[in-house]
């Protein structure tokens, strides 16, 4: 019984991810990929970029996520921060893109002020450095590494203990600033070692945001490995598969050197630590701007995308469109089957991920958490890319490309990951004394878990399931390699359709890619509402 | 007057002919029987609005007249589709998941080469004989690449340039004169960043113009490599262009839109019609030119093939047989509809079905028009893509 409530995740969630990476592993054999990816004119720069933004990203959103938690002063932010995590990055660099690009609404306003009649010659979007692609990374993770500390936060056996710390460090005399450098974050930062792992892996290998709003003279490796995946030339694929080892090596290889500079710095962080009150720590000035500004922007790019999706004619400099019409809206309403195909995708998938958890930390035995958290963690930071690559290769070998077996499986593998990673801490972290209570009281097993357990989890089994239901929403290449032309979803339309590159199709699809998952939060926040409170 | 042998001989083959013609017939016949009932998954890029309401068109045809159902697969890059059955064809699996694939260039010779094309099939097409085979040697020709009935022609393509009359007054028509348009107009020309199709297409263009020996390049190249010489005029034109030739935009789509935005002057296509269409959808404004270069631009031929694998080998055969019909060939000629140009000979078809085809010129349409030159050979794409990223792949 035990064992067999390990089932459900294994075949879902394990098999598929162990099949993959069973299927490409043997490619870090084939030399003559890696020869020809080094070989490639445009690797090195494409490294460089890589690493780049990658790190830059991490660390922006890092810093600016902290800043935000500091600025909220305990206030609870986690479900607000859940709305920004509804955005798709590639509906987000879209909008964004329109927002500074040089024919975009700032250079419009600017143009009307001093009677520009052409767009300016500036390098806002596409730079060869990928600062762009590095802002939009940065404003995309910011939110996420905030829910991710906020939720830490608000965890209750945490809480109490932050509160009785940040007291005994202002009665030592350390200001807000200080308490939060010197006591929260040094205890925050291991405990988010996962979200903080995911946004280096996701900046390091995304493709669509950088077809965005990236450079091209290099590209990043990213899109070089995916430029090379999409090649019908079966040597260019290899080394396109190259590439994308490439890319896990070295996001292996930078959290490999980051621990080793913790190590090594350790005695000067405690040197930090032991510091006085006033050293090294301001009073944290404008960071309270952060969440608004952070808030403007989105708003701005939603209004981007709406103004986009109704504009048949805007040309420059008009800040409004000058004909609009509602034909891109009605090109999305026309053919509904890829909205019904990923709601239905989406809502199986999740509902699957969530009972296959439930019955998991329910019954299986805990000693085997720790194989399904690594397997879970794998699945969230290994690049899609390759897992996608490998899943692609065995359905084929089991004649299961252009089935919905495969489809399903692709969608559900990150979604059990991710329903996972976010239920288990709180599930496990439930007190055992309620069931003392109710066995106390003569109550049955299921009788418990029904009126008791489940209800007052509630809160943690929506929130999972929310983000099960965007992150279901957002695949698409595992999807497409898996649907073989069969099936279209949401993304594939709108990867497809835009290809055109038709602003007001972009920005339709930009918005139902957000609309669903955002619908799904907001579902969420409302029936997560806790019942009755916990002490 | 006969002799007795030319006697035996004219009549046998009057014999045989109709005789001929009846086994084409009673075959098509079959062919158009199998196909009834039968699911089609016609793989063609779906980037345009104008084109997926076309094949939705023949799809609902396909469906009153034939009973087969047409699903557009829609995709991004018809390479994906070659990947997808070379894959499908070595893991062995016969039902495949394309049936028709919207095909030319690189990608069809790589799948005749890798054996990947059920055929030759297009020929003995029955709407075959009205193909202009003679006149768009094209049809037969793609890329330098011998068709061997494997794929049947669909429409016709044409690089293509445009501009809005009101910024441009005189068009650069031929590659000299644009880059004196790019000095005098510095960062507002570029093209797409190879191996986007368009962007290549751009490269080829300018080493026909520049090329000492032009028949070089419609040979398989002599020693794998590309010239440094040839790329002494991008040389001189990159400083003129857009972020200084140090960046590119990564689509045919993008370049459009920012000629659309006034951000650059010139943009391009491979269909002469896009400018015109894209007059009509208001992306770009009335005042709208279209040229091609004085002494020709690259023109070619799209087609549709049959992969190996296909499921529904009958039914893409009556698909690409219908496409072929003066009917739907007209139909997407119109500007209105997708103005892609004829493959037929207008002139073989009876008179009603010629009158289809005439169609008033639109703003937009080609105002000045230029030869159509043949696409250099197939294996040239690699290299030259190869040669151009070593040079100006690292800004």
């Amino acid at each position: 019984m035990r064992t067999l409530a390990t089932l459900p995740l294994a075949v879902v969630l394990l098999l598929p991810l162990l099949a993959s990476l069973l299927f490409i592993l043997p490619g870090v054999a084939d030399l003559d990929s890696f020869r020809a990816l080094a070989n490639h004119p445009q690797f090195w720069g494409a490294l460089a970029l890589s690493l780049a933004t990658g790190l830059a990203s991490t660390a922006g959103s890092l810093v600016l996520a902290l800043g935000i938690i500091f600025a909220a002063k305990g206030k609870h932010l986690s479900s607000r921060a859940g709305l920004f995590l509804a955005v798709p990055h590639v509906s987000f660099a879209i909008g964004l893109a329109f927002l500074i690009m040089p024919a975009g609404l700032l250079a419009r306003a600017v143009a009307l002020a001093a009677g520009w009649t052409m767009p300016p010659q500036w390098v806002t979007t596409q730079d060869p450095w990928g600062l762009a692609l590095a802002a939009a990374l940065v404003l995309k993770e910011t939110p996420f590494l905030v829910w991710a500390f906020a939720s830490l936060l608000a965890r209750e056996d945490l809480a109490a203990g932050f509160a009785g710390q940040r007291a005994v460090a202002r009665s030592l005399g350390h200001g807000e600033a200080s308490t939060f450098l010197r006591v929260i974050v040094p205890q925050l930062l291991p405990q988010a070692l996962g979200p903080l792992i995911a946004v280096l892996a996701y900046g390091m290998t995304v493709v669509d945001m950088a077809l965005v709003i990236g450079p091209t003279q290099p590209p990043t490796l990213a899109q070089l490995a995916w430029t090379d995946l999409s090649d019908a030339e079966p040597a260019t694929v290899a080394r396109g598969a190259a590439g994308v080892l490439v890319l896990c090596a070295v996001v292996a290889a930078i959290l490999a050197a980051a621990s080793v500079v913790l190590i090594f710095s350790r005695t000067h962080l405690h040197r930090f630590y032991a510091a006085s009150p006033r050293h090294g720590a301001g009073h944290g000035g404008a960071a309270w701007l952060l969440w608004p500004a952070l808030l403007a922007i989105y708003v701005a790019v939603a209004a981007v995308l709406l103004l986009q999706s109704v504009a048949a004619q805007w040309p420059f400099p008009y800040l409004l469109p000058n004909v609009s019409t509602l034909h891109a809206w009605t090109q999305l309403l026309s053919d509904p089957r890829p909205v019904m195909t990923s709601m239905a995708l989406a809502l199986s998938t999740t509902a699957f991920a969530v009972g296959a958890t439930v019955i998991w930390l329910e019954w299986a035995p805990r000693a085997t958490d720790r194989a399904m958290n690594l397997s879970a963690l794998a699945a969230v930071t290994i690049p899609m890319l390759l897992i996608a690559l490998g899943e692609y290769r065995a359905f084929l070998a089991l004649d299961l490309t252009g089935t919905a077996v495969a489809l399903w499986t692709a969608h559900a593998v990150p979604v059990c990951a991710y329903v996972f990673l976010l239920l288990a801490r709180p599930y496990r972290a439930y007190g055992t004394q309620w069931a003392v209570v109710a066995a106390g009281l003569q109550q049955g097993r299921a009788r418990f878990l029904w009126r008791v357990k489940w209800p007052m989890l509630k809160g943690p089994v929506w929130a999972a399931a929310a983000v099960g239901f965007a992150v279901s929403v957002g695949q698409y290449v595992p999807a497409q390699l898996a649907a073989a032309g069969r099936f279209s979803t949401l993304p594939m339309e709108a990867v497809t359709l835009s290809s055109g590159g038709n602003r007001p199709l972009l920005a339709v699809y930009g918005i139902a890619l957000m609309a669903l998952p955002l619908g799904a939060f907001l579902i969420a926040a409302r029936a997560g509402r806790s019942r009755w409170s916990a002490p | 007057m006969l002799n007795r042998r030319q006697f035996i001989g004219t009549s046998a083959a009057g014999l045989f002919l109709p005789r001929a013609g009846q086994a084409l017939a009673a075959d098509w016949s079959g062919t158009e029987a199998e196909a009834k009932g039968q699911t089609v998954y016609f793989n063609a890029w779906a980037g345009s609005e104008p084109i997926n309401a076309y094949i939705g068109w023949a799809a609902g045809e396909m469906k009153s007249r034939f009973g087969i159902t047409v699903e557009h697969v829609k995709i991004t890059d018809t390479a994906e589709v070659v990947k997808r059955v070379r894959d499908e064809v070595a893991a062995g699996k016969r039902d495949g998941s394309v049936d028709l694939v919207w095909i030319n260039g690189e990608n069809f010779s790589l799948m005749k080469k890798g054996k990947l094309l059920f055929g030759p099939f297009s020929e003995t097409l029955p709407n075959y004989r009205y193909v202009d085979v003679d006149g768009k040697p094209t049809t037969r020709q793609d890329f330098a690449e011998s068709v061997d009935g494997l794929e049947s022609p669909w429409g016709m393509a044409q690089l293509t340039f445009f501009a809005d009359g009101a910024r441009v007054a005189d068009p650069p028509r031929g590659m000299k004169a644009l880059l004196a348009f790019a000095k005098a107009n510095p960062g507002r020309v570029t093209y797409p960043a190879p191996p986007d199709f368009h962007g290549t297409t751009f490269l080829k263009q300018v080493m026909l113009e520049q090329a000492v020996d032009r028949n070089a390049l419609y040979r398989d190249p002599v020693d794998a490599q590309v010239r440094p010489e040839s790329f002494s005029f991008l040389d001189d034109l990159h400083p003129h262009c857009w972020r200084a030739g140090k960046q590119f935009p990564k689509s045919q789509a993008e370049v459009t839109q920012m000629v659309a935005d006034g951000e650059l002057l010139v943009g391009l296509t491979f269909n002469p019609n896009e400018p015109a269409n894209l007059v009509a959808a208001g992306t770009m404004p009335a005042t709208t030119v279209a040229w091609q270069h004085e002494k020709g631009t690259i023109g070619n031929t799209h087609f549709v093939a049959i992969p190996v694998n296909a499921r529904a080998r009958a039914g893409a055969e009556v698909l690409a047989n219908f496409l072929l019909s003066p009917q739907a060939q007209a139909r997407k000629n119109d500007i209105k509809i997708w103005g892609d140009p004829t493959v037929l000979a207008v002139e073989k078809l009876s008179a009603e079905d010629q009158a289809a085809f005439a169609s008033a010129a639109a703003p937009g349409s080609v105002s000045l028009p230029g030869p159509a030159l043949l696409e250099p050979r197939a294996s040239w794409v690699p290299l030259i893509e190869k040669a151009w990223l070593s040079r100006y792949g690292n800004g």
